[in-house]
């Protein structure tokens, strides 16, 4: 077995963050701090200040007297506390998950290798990529989808929907049948709201709930499940019985208590989901830590003297990153189908275009206008389906072990 | 030490997280307005009452002017004794009500389990064991097709393909079918179907990443310089070990689908269980028959948990009883 | 023990067959940098009760070549040729099952991590049981268990009822190892082929183990072919050796040729390598060639001190007879070359050798 490896990915990147022991910050953080301070003033400036029908920017023009600057270049967003947070996690990712790969070349390389071997991988990054880009300049370029029932039922382009179901066709009609147009190129809803745009939308819903939720599960998680497996004794009893009590709530239907008695919008859909999301996150890091603890080596290490913090930080943690990974993956496509499933219900959050919201839009014309839920039901399945493919490449390329040898000494 | 106490241990364990659930929900409630509350003083604003004095009405017949203690422990009393109170919408008592879904959702609910749990474990390790053959590709794909897409929008596909345009399967569930009859078989093969898809996939997924990781072990070896044939290999060396890990990722992924899916499931055939019944009280703002359905899915979760814990820790014996 | 089967009447007995025959052996595997082949025609044979020891650095093929023997190596990517006669029948022609009736039978097996080679989730009970049930399936439960508990007792497990029930993670590394001896002697194999089971082990229970499998040997009258890259167990418990170095034989003989006069330059350099011999600190300089691109001629020449043209060119060269059935692949012994060249330093040697112990009674 080639246990030795010294480009393993998770290996060198921890070392690399571990690098900074307190004393002297990391690059990452100071980055991290640059970046992330602003985001975090601007959050709660938006949250004590700003009234709730202003917008932030305008606002803050007003404040700084810089109005007129302001609106020469554009800054009159009203980005809503969710939108400043998903900034907060972008930030994040790019400095605590892409820096890193810029910052180990030959670690990235060797991890890059071993992951275009996996072709649906590679596609799947792509699609996500798409999405992401997406998700986070689409808005700046597509306007909301706005009712305009004179539009509704429109096909998409290059389909056809007999005409009875349409008021006004957009397109040509031939043989009774009313053609789409490029105006509408994945047609409408009942509503006469773009398919094309709200797919877009909700591309950055997607993405929000992704990052967001993702961010808040694994920090509790990953600490949690360390921590309680290497505490043992009484703190570990606790930590996991909390756990437990946490794991225990079926989260969907907690949420619905929630909403049924308070009404909830997409934030508390993402609080909710993240804040009782993490239990299995922590057991399977703390049983997989365990059995990790339990192997020759850490308890050489610790034989030979090293400090708990060590062994977890250097040992366990990245022993352990590669199942939290794939834990992780499976997480992220749950909290879009538990959105996915709330909007089709038509009790999400109406505020905001999601792609279940455009599914449930459509499910009484599935028989004459199916691409009102073909469209966004697919374009969710591929991205749930393109979560679960990286995981799975992830999990391979991080994990040597699982690499099959032949025979040989 | 010792099993029995372990398990006992653990029993009463799960009580107590059933306890602190009922709590919290009861807090939830006691510090949200009350529906009823506000509907009654809607009722005789427009009735040209009193909307004060209604209020106080509504809230001594529902005995909101109790202290909070007092109302808690009739709370308790009422969930423990299985008094969960009368639904308004259905016209029956709450746990009747219940019942009855109880009734529709084990229907499909049972047959999906026990296929998951036959299928996944065999077609997961199965996989390992040809790793990156075509049977594999097969397999990985069809695990993947059935985690990513979500359950209820294959449901919508499949009853609009195989049920409207091709009519090979009803449209319309029909309680009046006896349950152990072809009929049934035939109308709750879909749903069975989307579910057992939805489910399978991570428990196939699991059972081959966690047995690649055994098929290769030096065990093995010893086992098949014994003399063990392949086919006994897999089945003791491999798919024991590979139980461990298993057993919480298909208990969990169980539940995760009973307490989501199936409700979805459930709305998109009109099958009148569990899920459409919690629906219905959440759409009808049947209070009681929301909280009652809230507490069912709970309890359910508490004793999910409860098997996940067991099976775990007597699966692998590595983990002395002490340990957790 | 070697007294039992001296060298000279074994070839008298020319007429009754050795217990083992492997001839032109050849392992390869079929990987994505082309084939690779770990054993390359190799010949050896185990005589009832012999010890016979494989010895060589780590990636000589020495394991390849004695889990090639009951098809132990995945096939594919693993794909064996040559001749390999047990007990007068032809393994190499044999089906999987019945190489399968043969294997942790009368050929069983033993590794060297014994922190790995059971399986953690059952008793090591279950397991000796297992090996038993395999191949007799007329036994009952009771008989299997009183027979796995009479060897536990046997391979010096104390208590060995009530540590029936116990599972691995519950013995020590020592005690792992005399488990896997019980369950691979609980057979009553004719050959038991033992893979490096030292080496994982602590020093002071490594000698216990040999000294049991040494014990054992008698009692049982079994064959042992033992793979070790440590010629400190060869000394203590080998009838004779075999050097292999890239899947080629360079050298054989019994145990006091190998040690009193090695006379391959790459055995006498192994031998340097033993504390207390010779000077070679640090092992041999160079490494192994790539077993998918096998140098032509001697496959050692490139590390040899020695090495001539001739080394380079042609394929290894023949065995040639020194004495008796020691012999040697080099081309220092054949036709005109003066072989005193590559010859040990005879005298001194042996006076230094004693520090190796010899327990061969």
């Amino acid at each position: 077995m080639a246990t030795e490896r010294p480009d393993r990915f998770d290996q060198i990147d921890w070392d690399e963050i571990a690098g900074s022991t307190g004393r002297e910050l990391s690059v990452n953080l100071k980055l991290m701090l640059l970046t992330g301070t602003p985001v975090v003033l601007l959050g709660l400036y938006d949250h004590f200040v700003v009234g709730a029908r202003e917008a932030t920017f305008e606002r803050l023009g007003e404040d700084l007297g810089l109005a007129s600057q302001f609106e020469a270049i554009g800054l009159t967003f009203d980005p809503s506390s969710l939108d400043i947070l998903f900034v907060f996690t972008l930030f994040l990712f790019l400095w605590f998950v892409l820096l890193p790969l810029y910052q180990n070349p030959r670690m990235t390389r060797y991890y890059w290798k071993e992951f275009k071997r996996n072709r649906p991988a590679v596609v799947s990054l792509l699609w996500l990529g798409l999405i992401f880009i997406g998700g986070v300049i689409g808005p700046f370029f597509i306007s909301m989808p706005e009712q305009n029932l004179i539009a509704a039922y429109q096909p998409p382009v290059f389909g056809s929907v007999d005409q009875v179901h349409v008021s006004q066709c957009m397109g040509s009609i031939e043989n009774g049948r009313c053609h789409g147009t490029w105006e509408y190129p994945l047609g409408t809803n009942r509503g006469g709201e773009d398919v094309f745009a709200a797919v877009v939308h909700g591309m950055t819903v997607t993405m929000q709930i992704a990052f967001i939720t993702t961010t808040i599960v694994a920090a509790i998680g990953i600490t949690f499940g360390t921590v309680s497996a290497y505490a043992g004794g009484w703190a570990d009893e606790i930590m996991m019985r909390f756990t437990d009590i946490i794991l225990s709530f079926p989260t969907l239907l907690f949420f619905l208590l929630i909403l049924y008695i308070y009404g909830a919008g997409l934030g508390m859909f993402i609080l909710v989901f993240a804040a009782f999301g993490w239990g299995g996150t922590a057991r399977y890091v703390r049983s997989k830590a365990l059995s990790v603890s339990e192997e020759e080596f850490v308890k050489a290490t610790r034989i030979s003297g090293a400090g708990t913090y060590r062994i977890v930080r250097r040992h366990i943690v990245p022993n352990t990153a590669s199942s939290v990974i794939t834990q992780l993956t499976l997480i992220i496509p749950g909290f879009l189908l538990a959105e996915a499933q709330l909007a089709y219900l038509g009790i999400g959050d109406t505020a905001v275009p999601t792609w279940g919201q455009l599914i449930s839009s459509g499910r009484n014309a599935i028989d004459f206008a199916p691409w009102i839920v073909l469209v966004p039901g697919t374009v969710l399945f591929f991205t749930i389906l393109a979560f679960n493919f990286l995981g799975d490449a992830l999990l391979d390329a991080l994990n040597p072990k699982a690499e099959s040898e032949a025979g040989g000494e | 030490m010792g099993l029995t106490r372990y398990v006992i241990a653990r029993a009463g364990w799960a009580a107590f997280v059933s306890f602190t659930i009922v709590t919290i929900t009861f807090l939830l409630l006691a510090f949200a307005p009350n529906p009823s509350v506000s509907e009654a003083a809607t009722q005789a604003a427009l009735q040209g009452g009193d909307p004060a004095q209604a209020v106080e009405q509504e809230r001594q017949l529902r005995g909101l002017d109790q202290p909070l203690h007092v109302r808690y422990l009739d709370f308790l009393e009422g969930v423990y004794t299985l008094d969960w109170g009368w639904s308004q919408n259905r016209q029956q008592p709450v746990t009747a009500a219940l019942w009855e879904g109880i009734y529709y959702t084990a229907q499909y609910s049972i047959p999906w389990t026990v296929l998951t749990l036959l299928i996944g474990p065999i077609v997961g390790v199965y996989s390992a064991a040809n790793m990156y053959s075509w049977r594999d590709h097969l397999a990985t794909g069809f695990a993947f097709f059935g985690w990513a897409i979500p359950n209820f929008f294959f449901g919508i596909v499949l009853l609009v393909i195989f049920g409207v345009y091709l009519q090979w399967f009803p449209i319309q569930y029909s309680t009046s079918v006896p349950v152990f009859s072809l009929a049934n078989v035939h109308q709750l093969f879909l749903p069975v179907f989307v579910l057992v898809t939805g489910s399978i996939g991570s428990v196939m997924r699991v059972s081959r990443n966690e047995s690649a990781e055994f098929q290769n072990a030096e065990f093995m070896k010893t086992a098949k310089a014994k003399g063990v044939s392949v086919y006994r290999a897999y089945a003791y060396h491999v798919m024991r070990p590979t139980m461990v890990p298993l057993s919480t990722t298909i208990v969990s992924q169980l539940l995760v689908i009973f307490l989501g899916s199936s409700l979805l499931v459930e709305i998109v055939f009109g099958i009148p269980g569990l899920g459409r019944i919690t629906f219905d009280a959440l759409i009808n703002q049947d209070t009681n028959l929301v909280l009652g359905s809230t507490l069912l899915f709970t309890f359910i979760a508490v004793v999910g948990n409860l098997i996940e814990d067991l099976v775990f820790t007597v699966l692998d014996p590595r983990i002395s009883y002490d340990d957790r | 023990m070697t007294e039992s089967i001296p060298t000279d009447s074994a070839q008298a007995e020319d007429s009754t067959e050795p217990l083992l025959t492997v001839e032109g052996l050849r392992t390869k595997f079929a990987t994505d940098a082309g084939s690779l082949v770990a054993v390359d025609g190799v010949d050896f044979t185990v005589e009832k009760g012999e010890t016979v020891c494989i010895v060589g650095e780590s990636g000589s093929g020495k394991t390849v070549a004695t889990e090639s023997i009951t098809g132990l190596i995945d096939q594919p990517p693993g794909m064996i040729e040559g001749k390999i006669r047990f007990n007068g029948h032809s393994l190499t022609s044999m089906t999987e099952s019945e190489l399968r009736s043969v294997r942790g039978n009368e050929i069983t097996h033993i590794f060297q991590n014994p922190q790995e080679a059971m399986n953690h989730c059952y008793t090591v009970g279950w397991q000796i049981v297992e090996a038993i049930k395999i191949h007799d399936e007329d036994v009952t439960d009771a008989e299997a268990k009183a027979r796995a508990v009479d060897m536990l007792d046997r391979v010096g497990i104390d208590n060995a009822s009530s540590r029936f029930t116990d599972y691995p993670h519950e013995f020590s590394g020592g005690q792992k190892q005399r488990i896997m001896i019980a369950m691979a002697l609980v057979t009553d194999p004719d050959l038991l082929i033992a893979d490096e089971p030292t080496t994982a082990l602590d020093v002071t229970v490594q000698g216990q183990i040999l000294q049991l499998l040494n014990d054992l040997q008698d009692e049982f009258e079994m064959g042992i072919l033992l793979v070790t890259h440590d010629l400190g167990v060869v000394a203590q418990i080998a009838d004779r050796i075999v050097v292999m170095y890239a899947g080629k034989v360079m050298e054989r003989g019994s145990v006091f040729d190998i040690f009193d006069t090695p006379s391959h330059p790459y055995t006498q350099q192994l031998l340097d390598c033993l504390p207390g011999r010779g000077s070679a600190v640090g092992g041999i300089p160079g490494k192994l060639p790539d077993p998918t691109n096998h140098p032509d001629g001697c496959r050692f020449a490139p590390r040899c001190a020695h090495a001539v043209d001739a080394c380079k060119t042609g394929s290894q060269p023949e065995e040639i007879t020194i004495e008796g059935d020691h012999s040697v692949s080099c081309v220092y012994y054949t036709a005109g070359y003066d072989r005193s060249v590559v010859e040990p330093p005879s005298s001194e040697s042996t006076g230094k050798k004693t520090e190796v112990e010899y327990s061969d009674d």
